[in-house]
């Protein structure tokens, strides 16, 4: 019974998806103005020829500060699974 | 239709990942489903970003000619650095599963621990 609802839940959610999918262009998204102002300025304004590089540190390095929150607390999270007991 | 099989093959391969998920027993399968999920949320923002006949946004020794979005392209380091910390704190998790239970079959640790 539940593997019926799980097999029914997969295959709606695949549906849901394609029929999302179908509807997206490949190889022409459309022109957004911040893409095209990273572009176009981030070897004057943060002096970096990888722009990609550019937007993780510069641009968005508030956003970076907090995946490296998540990525301390990930580390925190395992290393506390993984101290010794007293116990046992 | 035929151009968005990029799209419909990273629909198949996320549908794959919730099928795991879904109908395995195993806590280590299950976790290997969450990550086949986060290869497919990785691909469709790489994928989103892609623009034809678009260069890598490096400017060092770049042909003319038109760049791929970057942004998508920064959210998805942003995006495998915190899966592959969320994938080691779930295998932590299902190390500790072994040790208390014996088994990672969630038929076996379903039942409270006496």
């Amino acid at each position: 019974m539940r593997r019926q609802i799980s097999i029914i839940v997969v295959v709606l959610m695949v549906l849901m998806l394609g029929v999302i999918a179908t509807g997206l262009s490949f190889g022409h998204p459309p022109d957004h103005p911040m893409d095209r102002y990273v572009i176009m300025n981030s070897q004057l304004e943060s002096g970096a020829n990888n722009v990609v590089a550019a937007v993780l540190f510069d641009y968005r390095g508030l956003d970076t500060l907090g995946e490296a929150v998540v990525l301390f607390t990930a580390a925190l999270g395992t290393m506390l699974m993984f101290r010794k007991r007293e116990e046992e | 239709m035929i151009e968005q099989i990029p799209y419909i093959a990273i629909v198949l391969l996320a549908g794959i990942g919730i099928a795991t998920i879904l109908l395995k027993k195993n806590v280590i399968k299950m976790i290997m489903g969450l990550a086949i999920i986060e290869g497919s949320v990785n691909l469709f923002l790489v994928t989103l970003g892609y623009r034809e006949g678009g260069i890598a946004p490096i400017f060092t020794d770049a042909p003319a000619g038109v760049m791929v979005l970057p942004t998508v392209q920064a959210m998805t380091v942003t995006n495998i650095v915190i899966g592959f910390a969320t994938t080691a704190l779930l295998l932590a998790f299902a190390m500790i599963l072994y040790r208390y239970y014996g088994s990672v079959e969630t038929n076996h640790i379903r039942r409270l621990r006496e």
